[in-house]
């Protein structure tokens, strides 16, 4: 079912769409209007929302490095780890943390391969928050550590020593996959925000401001072969990026994969992992757009029921392949043979960790079939209430596969149950107040939404670059989704 | 490390200036001089200095002297002078330890042990093998008695009503007393002691009573064998004592006796017991253990058959069987005085069964019976042994000699001579008594009416506040002395180490008391000695002695003739009970605990942390009844054995509290269910609720002794009721069952073994051996050091685990850390429950690490810090080690245990820094670990390494045995073997060989290098189908 979009030539093998996608962008903005709406946040006044949420992030913030310097100074022992659960809160954050900043990389890189026109409005919002997270998930191993003043052991450096660092452990493996991610990301973040710093640039009155702008915006211009080489650059950059996609969790699930411990030592971790990031990834998204409208409801033009729509399909679908996952693995614990594996599974479902199994089956699968219905996935209350939900389902899966496969291993003897402490709740709650204080801090001081790339889908946006047009993919379902769309599409020559 | 010592103080010299220039200066210190010739200088010297108030000018001499070191201390660590030995004594080579042998007294008991000295300082001790009571072998009290000669909260100086005195002045105080009852012979002067064997003692107590005759003479303990002494007088009108050879018993009963643990002589009843046990090849035999008791104890963990019951039914069980043997041909004296206990609904089958195997065997079969049963029972007991001619086979008897026997009618006569005020000075050599008599004795406002009273004790006990004089006794480690073993063998105890404390020994003390004068415990006890074997060679058979750590080995045991009129009388005059308690009138029976014993040991912190045989509780006493007790009582009897499916146990640690009273005595514990217990029986152990044990033991558990009255020292009845309220207990074994996983722990019976070898091999779980890639070490070169442990021979005494905790300097963590399941014993026992709950069985599993050659927990680790030996020992690298728990996490065995804290400085038992004398009891060859790394078993590398070096240095290889790690050292049973599996024939590689052999979780593939033998039980055939095997 292909609408007829607006087909104009072939130039380098690639489609070239002028298509006018006015139901990509509502009102009928012109570039300016989207500047205007996009610069007028940072350079504007911050609505007293963004000052509360900013002061209790902060407070978050301050009391979590307060406690990591707690912890450092007093040890491992101020959470409740015992010997028996000796990855509990700490890893269950970390991969959680990972896990939310895959959606970045695919908004920015698969989708832009997969010529997804719509990401233009988020992508810039993911990445950003993308890189906070994988920040908030990097320190998670780090203070987990007994004793991190030697972290840099992790690091294959050349020493005196004679010491060198262990490549057959996971945790090795993670700690380039996690470096790599982060400085890919960062990258791809940078790039893509060059033309928006040369804006805002241009737009600012001299100053520190205006000077740091133009240090940032390394003298764009706007010349043709400045955005030739800079859409050249995004590209290798979202080829580079696409693979780290898949890589990154599917690394991070090795940490248990290729463990003996019955629970984590299964195949279907790599997918699973990555549906279930994406999953998370693309709640957490949900959740801070949402909570962006709160703030600043002028950027419901720029992202509008269409971008909620389809994250929402996104969220419904990898929410249905996780619990597929869910239930391969029963079915493989049954089908194996292995008893340990069978009984970790029974377990989970019906032993003491009972309530945080059904909180994950319930959030995770249950909850995201609402998004069956059209109004639902377009409903802001709905769908916010919905990525709470994912978010803390997700949570629950990263603690459901952690603690409670640690917890009841191979002799009964050592079966243990794990306790959190003020201190995991605390660590846990602040790294959320860090995430929350730089994704503030972003719409404070960024344009917070790829202002270039949104003119390039605008209707009456010229095709100024050869890579990134979109094409002609993707109007299909949308016709469903909003009746102005619909009507639009109709007029078009739509089906 | 010695400390600096301190400064010329003020007090010493207080006209002179406050500070000194040069290091002359500093020498000539009377402090200095002292801490030249005594071991060890008082430590935190600079703490001392600043107690003082603060002057100017001491101020500017602290801040001058912290500027002068401050040019030395560019490195971390605080600046400690050392000195170096400027004559090195010759024995002493730095570096390498001596041993010594000595004795440790327990009651009546004497454990002759090995102890390590490094460099002057006792470390660890060890069985002796030569000693009859431990043959190599120790038991937990034994073990961890190197930390209660360190205990910092030991007595350090005599008091005087309340406030510090010294020696000097109670020897002064006592030439007048002596004078004053010399000459009215001893009128109102009455000593109360713990019981002893010691000749020297013996010798001085006779001469006590040749100075006083008019002296009173008291012997109390709250926990001893006058039961049986008692029992045995009534059967053969002799004071005997008995000693068992459980080795060549093929039947035994015990009849609520745990023999291998909470009675006495239990070192050698194990070892005896697991000896008549040891099953190598398909013609091997097994001796039978039937076992009849109230509460789950280690030896009701080893029956082929085991049978609940409450104590107090006990006499009747007793009675009901000598009248079975009767029936079956054995003329059991006294058995026609015995009423109708046939009556009671025993199990008939049973005790004919039993019976039957006891004719079966006689001469070869042995019944015993617990210390808390009845003189009548112990009577009856003795005279079913004379019955089936065991008596001097499995059952022989010594007179006591030379010995302070228990006498609770002693101690109760003392106290109604006090009330009457008799007694004017009182001299309480050891012992407890306001804590641990019976308290309608109310011992403690009977010695607030004696003008006078001495307490001699390592503590400054509840007795010693009460008390005008308190004289600081020495440590086994730190006098001279002697002691007598079970069977007649005299041992010497030698001094390790000069007291610490200013300590006195008992000897010493009486020898003042006697006479006036101050006599060394070395004189004293080579006097008593000189008497005994002459002086003909003395100084020969002396250094022999303290040598080999016996005298000589002797048996002056003698057989026994019994009265059987005598015993008639008595079985008529106080019938034993055939009412059975029920809900509404309970059976509370008072055993010692496992860690704290009577409450000696209550300060004592390895064994405060030592997880209870059978409940794995720790820092914690608690009522243990039955679940359907605890239902009938009202309470909802939750517990960490409940039935399969209940979802909540692995978590709650909330223990009900319940109140039980005893004639009106009241007391609130929480509750503990305990699987296999009678009901309506409730145990209380003993030794804890202390109020002046020391900063570990003080308030830890509840005090059972509060219940105990004269009438019911043993078995008491009371009520018990809910109170709603709840109390957290640390477990250190949440899950009770096996869940299912019978290749865990494989058991199977004689029979099966006999007819199928390799039954094993059956309840195994079938893997195939998939090889991803190439082992990386190949393990066929040198010494491989590999471990079987027998679970057929392991008791579960938890000897191993204490052994194990001294040798590698191990934690403590306290009761929150132990609560949260962060442990640090390197060695664990674990017990599961199988059957049924109400009969179930009970098997032990200890569980270190297994040295996997193809180690999990060495793939996962990012820095490489646990890695592999070229002698197969999964080595773990402490300075290498950043703490990232993985390996610990992908342990399938969950055997290593992390420093969550910085339990050096940081502890939570002694709330900071652990005291510096405890950290004396440390290993100087093994690391201290710091906050933050992973540690584990290494099966004693330090040992293996001291082995090798010796072996290289003699030109030698190492032999078999040379090595032994301490677990199994100090195993009674030496269930566990240790050696080099690339010799054919070792110890080692021979258990590895036999048919019982497997590892554990070889499904796994991880290679364990330590591998169990599956436990066997010898189920008698006609019982089979209620045997619990």
């Amino acid at each position: 079912m292909e609408t007829a979009t607006l087909k104009q030539e072939h130039h380098n093998g690639h489609h070239h769409v002028y298509v006018p996608e006015p139901e990509l962008i509502n009102g009928k903005p012109t570039f300016n209007t989207i500047t205007e709406v996009i610069c007028g946040v940072p350079e504007g006044k911050m609505p007293r929302l963004w000052w509360i949420l900013f002061g209790i992030s902060f407070a978050f913030m301050a009391m979590y490095l307060a406690v990591i310097g707690y912890l450092i100074w007093k040890g491992i022992g101020i959470w409740g780890n015992n010997t028996t659960v000796g990855w509990a809160w700490d890893i269950t954050n970390f991969v959680w943390w990972v896990g939310i900043g895959h959606a970045g990389t695919l908004i920015s890189a698969v989708l832009f391969l997969f010529r997804q026109k719509w990401r233009t409005s988020i992508n810039r919002f993911s990445e950003a928050m993308t890189i906070f997270a994988v920040i908030c998930a990097g320190m998670f191993p780090l203070i987990h550590m007994g004793r991190i003043w030697h972290a840099y052991w992790f690091l294959p450096l050349p020493n005196s020593m004679q010491m060198w660092v262990n490549f057959r452990s996971p945790l090795m493996w993670d700690v380039f996959a996690i470096s790599t991610y982060l400085s890919v990301s960062i990258m791809f973040w940078y790039v893509g925000l060059i033309p928006d710093l040369a804006t805002m640039r241009d737009r600012a009155k001299p100053g520190i401001r205006k000077t740091l702008l133009g240090l940032f915006s390394l003298g764009w211009r706007g010349g043709n072969r400045q955005w030739r080489h800079y859409e050249r650059a995004y590209t290798i950059l979202a080829g580079l990026s696409t693979p780290l996609v898949l890589s990154v969790h599917t690394i991070v699930s090795f940490d248990f994969a290729t463990s003996i411990i019955p629970g984590w030592h299964t195949t279907i971790f790599p997918p699973y992992f990555v549906a279930g990031a994406i999953f998370s990834g693309f709640a957490m998204v949900m959740t801070l757009v949402i909570i962006t409208y709160w703030m600043f409801p002028q950027v419901k033009q720029i992202i509008n029921e269409r971008h909620i729509d389809n994250m929402n399909k996104i969220i419904m679908v990898t929410g249905m392949m996780v619990g597929y996952a869910y239930g391969c693995e029963f079915f493989i614990a049954w089908y194996s043979g292995n008893p340990y594996e069978a009984s970790i599974f029974m377990k989970r479902a019906t032993g003491p960790y009972w309530w945080a199994y059904w909180s994950m089956i319930t959030c995770n699968v249950i909850i995201p079939q609402v998004f069956w219905i059209k109004s639902m996935r377009t409903n802001l209350t709905v769908s916010f209430i919905v990525s709470i939900f994912v978010n803390i389902g997700m949570w629950f899966e990263r603690f459901v596969i952690t603690v409670t496969s640690l917890s009841q291993d191979y002799l009964p003897s050592s079966w243990k149950y794990f306790n959190p402490t003020i201190y995991d709740v605390a660590c846990f709650v602040g790294s959320i107040g860090l995430f929350m204080t730089l994704f503030l801090l972003f719409l404070r001081y960024m344009p917070m939404v790829a202002m270039s790339e949104v003119k390039g889908v605008l209707p009456h946006a010229n095709p100024h670059h050869p890579d990134h047009a979109l094409n002609k993919h993707g109007r299909g379902h949308e016709t469903h989704q909003v009746e102005k769309v619909a009507e639009l599409a109709t007029k078009n020559g739509g089906h | 490390m010695k400390r600096t010592p301190k400064p010329v103080t003020a007090e010493e010299n207080s006209n002179a200036k406050k500070y000194w220039r040069s290091a002359e200066q500093l020498s000539n210190s009377p402090e200095f001089r002292r801490w030249l010739e005594s071991e060890y200088p008082e430590g935190a010297a600079e703490l001392e200095l600043m107690k003082d108030s603060l002057s100017r000018r001491k101020f500017l001499t602290i801040m001058g002297a912290s500027l002068a070191l401050a040019g030395l201390s560019a490195c971390r660590r605080p600046v400690e002078k050392i000195v170096p030995y400027v004559k090195q004594p010759e024995e002493v080579v730095p570096g390498i330890a001596n041993y010594y042998a000595t004795t440790m007294p327990f009651g009546l008991s004497a454990y002759g042990v090995l102890v390590k000295s490094n460099e002057g300082r006792p470390t660890k001790v060890e069985g002796n093998e030569k000693h009859p009571s431990s043959a190599g072998g120790t038991n937990t009290f034994v073990q961890a008695s190197i930390l209660g000669l360190y205990d910092p909260d030991r007595s350090k100086a005599v008091y005087k009503n309340g406030s510090e005195s010294s020696f000097d002045e109670f020897v002064t105080f006592w030439r007048k007393q002596h004078l004053d009852f010399k000459a009215n012979g001893g009128e109102g002067l009455a000593i109360l002691t713990e019981s002893y064997a010691s000749p020297t003692l013996s010798r001085l107590m006779s001469e006590f009573m040749a100075t006083y005759p008019k002296a009173k003479i008291a012997v109390y303990e709250a926990v001893s064998d006058e039961n049986i002494f008692n029992g045995i007088q009534l059967a053969t009108g002799e004071l005997l004592q008995p000693i068992y050879d459980f080795s060549k018993a093929k039947v035994i009963l015990a009849l609520d006796a745990d023999c291998f643990l909470r009675e006495s002589e239990n070192v050698m009843n194990a070892r005896g017991f697991a000896d008549g046990r040891r099953v190598e090849s398909g013609k091997d035999q097994m001796n039978r253990l039937y076992v009849v008791e109230s509460t789950f104890s280690v030896t009701g963990g080893m029956a082929d058959h085991r049978l609940k019951l409450q104590s107090c039914l006990i006499g009747a069980f007793t009675a009901a069987l000598a009248l079975e043997l009767n029936a079956q041909g054995v003329n059991v004296p006294a058995a026609d005085a015995l009423g109708n206990y046939a009556t009671h609904p025993f199990d008939k089958k049973w005790i004919s069964a039993v019976a039957k195997d006891l004719i079966q065997n006689r001469g070869a079969s042995l019944v015993v019976a617990g210390r808390h049963q009845s003189a009548e029972v112990h009577a009856l007991v003795t005279a079913i042994n004379s019955a089936l001619m065991n008596v001097g086979t499995t059952v022989s008897y010594r007179p006591i000699k030379d010995a302070a026997v228990p006498s609770r009618k002693s101690l109760v006569a003392l106290v109604e001579d006090i009330n009457a005020g008799k007694i004017s000075t009182l001299l309480i050599l050891g012992g407890n008594p306001v804590y641990d008599a019976p308290v309608d004795l109310n011992v403690e406002s009977a010695l607030k009416k004696v003008k006078t009273t001495i307490h001699w004790g390592l503590y400054r006990d509840e007795t010693a506040q009460l008390t005008t004089w308190h004289i600081p006794a020495t440590h086994y480690l730190e006098q001279w002395g002697d002691a007598i073993s079970v069977n007649g063998t005299i041992s010497p105890i030698q001094p390790l180490i000069a007291p610490l404390y200013k300590g006195k020994s008992n000897i010493e003390l009486l020898n003042i008391i006697n006479t006036g004068l101050e006599e060394s415990g070395y004189t004293c006890v080579r006097q008593t000695w000189k008497q005994r074997i002459g002086e003909l060679g003395f100084e020969e058979n002396w250094k022999k002695a303290l040598h080999e750590g016996v005298l000589t080995m002797v048996n002056d045991t003698k057989p026994i003739t019994l009265n059987s009129e005598a015993l008639s009388q008595a079985m008529q005059q106080n019938p034993f009970s055939t009412k059975a308690p029920n809900v509404s009138s309970l059976e509370f029976v008072f055993l010692p605990s496992e860690s704290t014993f009577d409450g000696r040991f209550a300060n004592n912190a390895w064994l405060q942390e030592l997880p209870g045989a059978v409940t794995k509780l720790a820092w914690d006493n608690a009522a243990l009844m039955s679940l359907k007790t605890a239902k009938e009582l009202g309470l909802k009897g939750e517990s960490v054995y409940a039935p399969e499916g209940d979802r909540t146990h692995l978590n709650d640690m909330d223990r009900e509290v319940v109140k039980l009273t005893v004639q009106g005595r009241e007391l609130e514990m929480p509750v503990w269910i305990v699987p296999g217990q009678a009901d309506y029986s409730i145990t209380l152990p003993l030794g804890y609720g202390r109020k002046a044990a020391g900063s570990v033991g003080n308030d830890i558990g509840f005090n059972c002794y509060t219940l105990r009255t004269l009438n019911g020292m043993d078995i008491q009845n009371g009520t018990a009721e809910p109170t709603g309220k709840h109390y957290i207990l640390a477990t250190t074994q949440n899950q009770g069952s096996l869940d299912g996983r019978e290749s865990i722990v494989i058991e199977g019976t004689l029979d099966q073994y006999l007819k199928q070898p390799d039954f094993v091999k059956e309840k195994l779980i079938k893997y195939e051996e998939v090889k991803l890639f190439e082992r990386p070490y190949k393990h066929d070169e040198g010494h491989q050091w590999g471990m079987t442990i027998d679970l057929n021979a392991c008791i579960g005494c938890n000897a191993c685990a204490i052994a194990c905790q001294s040798e590698n300097n191990i934690p403590v963590v306290g009761k929150e850390q132990t609560r949260k399941g962060r442990q640090m014993h390197w060695i664990r026992i674990d017990r599961y429950f199988a059957g049924d709950f109400e009969t179930p069985e009970m098997v032990y599993q200890p569980v270190a690490c297994q040295q996997c050659e193809n180690a999990p927990c060495e793939q996962v680790c990012p820095v490489a810090a646990t890695a592999h030996t070229e002698d197969g020992i999964n080595a773990m690298v402490y300075n290498r080690c950043v703490g990232t728990r993985y390996c610990a996490n992908n342990c399938p065995y969950k055997v290593r245990r992390f420093n969550y804290f910085n339990y050096v400085t940081d502890n939570p038992v002694w709330n900071g820094n652990v005291p510096e004398t405890v950290k004396m009891a440390m290993n100087p060859d093994v690391t201290v670990r710091f906050r933050g790394v992973m540690e584990k078993c290494n099966y004693c590398y330090q040992r293996i390494a001291g082995a090798r070096i010796n072996a290289k240095n003699q030109g030698r290889e190492i032999a078999d045995g040379e090595i032994k790690t301490a677990c199994e050292q100090s195993c009674p049973t030496q269930a566990i073997v240790f050696g080099d599996i690339n010799d054919p024939n070792s110890k080692v590689s021979q258990m590895k060989r036999q048919k019982r052999n497997y590892d554990l979780l070889a499904e796994l593939n991880v290679k364990p290098r330590t591998s169990y033998l599956a436990k066997l039980r010898n189920p008698n055939p006609e019982l089979e189908q209620n045997a619990i095997g």
